[in-house]
């Protein structure tokens, strides 16, 4: 029999661009998803590692077998390689979460309800012999049992690769009360992407910078200030106003997340439709974009109105959620979910 | 506050259940109605259930196991198009013999050519020669029994190893051959041969050739990542291995008589770019030691060349003869 003392809970967020996870004794980590493995015997003289994680990964990303594992959230099916990289990601955080020699490790996945449906066992397999026991979930139902938020609200997850709906009204969540879109983060940078190199057909600029400046500058509606990038225009470095461009690739999720909404909604039982409807909650990156939930509540104002709100942590929801459930989760109950 | 506490625990236990039943091989609640399936199946693009369906088939001959699996697929929705191309790589352990595949059609790639003479030997033979020569060889041998064959150069043309693959991947065949003739100045009292497929290796001697062989790639290091990433356990590794086991035992037979001092050094694993990009069972064959004088010399003579090219057709027909008649376990 184990004591409470010698378990480690934690909660992980395991998502297409960020990896976050937080733990029973108070650490949190987050971890940009990549893994890359040295190419040759020459990039791990220089690298003078095995395996790169996150953001040092991105970094030395010319020398590396780089994989972001969670593609459109979804591990690659048939790839024994982005297996592995979930496998060493996931051993990486619960690393960092600090494990004691000889802690046990309980715990609660989140992941992309896409990634839930379709690889589950892909991932059981990638979590063996990391954590003792293994609970995985979808990723908008840890959000909304860490916000306590299990009754007559809707969590729309923008992550990177998919947006996941979830409605929950008191059970738990079966394929009905739940949608995917493909329409996220990574759409956005596709769009930005293809937008700014009409806009400067000499410029140059990779999809990193495009990502850095949709992190920094994105937004729906009116502009608060016009949005300048600063990238080499035929050799030379130039000031682009990309204030047009920023609106029109933020905007091009708008319209297909506002009709998978409605369209949820409109399957909710009509005696909780509109409680449902004033508690909309966005999570994940995507969830932070200004005026993204205003642009919603204005879709909603043809169905009577609503209430959209961001999560404040949109980095760490989904983990503390998780780590929420962990914690709940009755100890005799673990035992069936060895891993 | 106590009824969110008991909502709570019930939403657990519902989560714990869930994963049990995936764990222990059940449809997960809220799949197991049939209508649902039903609806799945139907939103599910061809593309993903066509290939899943012989998944399932092939899984259920060899492991009797083939319920268990379809719950991880059945749900598949089509709302994610990119899936299906991930979903179609072939499942590991796949076994091609189950297809009744046949071997009708072969692309032999000659080595180097054109500005590239590859390694040379006394007397100043070149190796994009020997191989061209030898190439044709085996050409009009295995059509002889009556396999189609192609070529990537029939003359002496420059070819990237790009080039190459794209030549080979064009054709479709059922498997590619390189052909290629070693070099070991560190050795030269030796007279190898040995068949490689894909893979990796640390050995020293052998990085060094696959370096040489990969030089006029026409691939950037950008291609070479997404070409590694693309090397799946798939079911071509154990074909190429059946194929290479074939070819360096016909080459051994065939080549031992004519060079008693041999030296069979069987089949091994390389990082050789035409095999890794190629899309069919691949091999590369260093059909003999041109750092070796005596080696080097005998190469001058089309008869020795006409050996070697019949002990390697010989290994390929062999192969062919396997895939195309299996012996039956049954009767
Ligand atoms: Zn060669």
């Amino acid at each position: 029999m184990t004591s409470k003392k010698d378990v480690l809970h934690v909660g992980i967020d395991l998502g297409t661009s960020r990896s976050a996870i937080a733990a029973s004794n108070g650490t949190k980590h987050v971890v940009e998803s990549y893994v890359g493995w040295p190419l040759d015997m020459v990039a791990r003289k220089i690298v003078k590692k095995t395996i790169l994680f996150g953001a040092e990964a991105l970094e030395a990303r010319s020398m590396l077998d780089l994989h972001r594992p969670l593609e459109r959230g979804l591990i690659k099916q048939g790839s024994a390689k982005d297996e592995e990289a979930v496998h060493e990601l996931l051993k990486h955080l619960i690393a960092l979460a600090g494990r004691q020699e000889g802690q046990r490790v309980e715990a609660v996945v989140g992941v992309p309800a896409e990634a839930l449906r379709v690889s589950r066992q892909h991932l059981r397999g990638a979590v063996k012999g990391i954590a003792d026991a293994l609970l995985i979930v979808s990723e908008p139902f840890a959000v909304a049992y860490g916000m306590d938020a299990l009754l007559h609200t809707m969590v729309i997850d923008i992550g990177a690769g998919t947006t996941d709906f979830c409605v929950m009204n008191g059970r738990y969540p079966t394929e009905e009360d739940q949608r995917t879109l493909t329409h996220a983060g990574d759409s956005i940078d596709d769009q930005l992407m293809k937008l700014v190199k009409t806009k400067a057909p000499e410029g140059r600029f990779s999809i990193h910078m495009i990502r850095e400046w949709k992190e920094k500058f994105s937004f729906v509606g009116d502009p608060k200030q016009p949005v300048v990038a600063r990238f080499p225009v035929k050799g030379k470095p130039a000031d682009v106003d990309i204030t047009a461009e920023m609106k029109k690739a933020c905007e091009s999720i708008v319209g297909p997340i506002a009709e998978t909404m409605l369209d949820l909604l409109s399957k909710v039982e009509p005696e909780y439709q509109e409680k449902v409807q004033r508690n909309i909650v966005l999570a994940g990156g995507g969830s932070q974009i200004p005026g993204l939930a205003a642009a919603l509540e204005k879709v909603l104002l043809d169905v009577g109105g609503g209430r959209v709100k961001a999560v404040e942590d949109p980095v760490f929801a989904g983990a503390n959620g998780g780590l929420a459930i962990a914690i709940d989760a009755p100890e005799g109950e673990w035992e069936p979910l060895g891993a | 506050m106590a009824s969110s506490g008991r909502l709570k625990q019930t939403l657990v236990r519902d989560a714990i259940r869930e994963n049990v039943d995936v764990i222990e091989g059940r449809l997960p609640k809220g799949l197991r109605r049939s209508d649902r399936i039903r609806r799945a199946i139907f939103r599910a693009s061809v593309f993903v259930i066509v290939p899943l369906a012989l998944f399932l088939s092939i899984n259920a001959l060899t492991t009797g196991k083939g319920e268990r699996t379809d719950v991880v697929f059945v749900s598949t929705p089509a709302a994610v198009p990119a899936p299906a191309a991930a979903v179609l790589h072939a499942p590991k352990g796949l076994e091609p013999s189950l297809f009744r595949l046949s071997v009708r059609s072969v692309v032999l790639d000659p080595g180097h050519g054109g500005t590239d003479p590859g390694a040379t030997g006394a007397g100043g033979v070149r190796e994009k020669d020997v191989t061209l020569d030898v190439a044709t060889r085996v050409r009009a041998l295995l059509e002889e029994g009556h396999l189609a064959v192609s070529m990537t150069r029939d003359g002496d043309t420059t070819l990237s190893l790009k080039d190459r693959v794209l030549l080979a991947n064009a054709k479709r065949p059922d498997v590619f051959v390189s052909i290629h003739v070693n070099s070991l100045p560190a050795v030269r009292d030796k007279r190898v041969v040995e068949t490689y497929v894909l893979g990796t290796t640390t050995d020293a001697r052998v990085q060094a050739l696959a370096g040489d062989e990969n030089r006029e790639s026409g691939y950037t290091l950008a291609d070479y990542r997404r070409l590694l990433e693309g090397v799946l356990q798939d079911a071509r590794s154990g074909e190429s291995k059946r194929l290479a086991a074939s070819v360096q035992g016909g080459l051994v037979t065939g080549l031992k008589r004519a060079v008693p001092r041999l030296e069979d050094h069987g089949v091994k694993e390389a990082p050789f770019v035409v095999l890794i990009a190629t899309e069919m069972p691949g091999i590369l064959a260093e059909v003999s030691t041109v750092s070796n004088d005596d080696e080097a010399r005998r190469l001058k003579d089309s008869a020795y060349r006409q050996t070697i090219a019949r002990a390697l057709a010989d290994g390929i027909l062999a192969y062919a003869e396997s895939r195309n008649h299996p012996p039956s376990k049954r009767s």
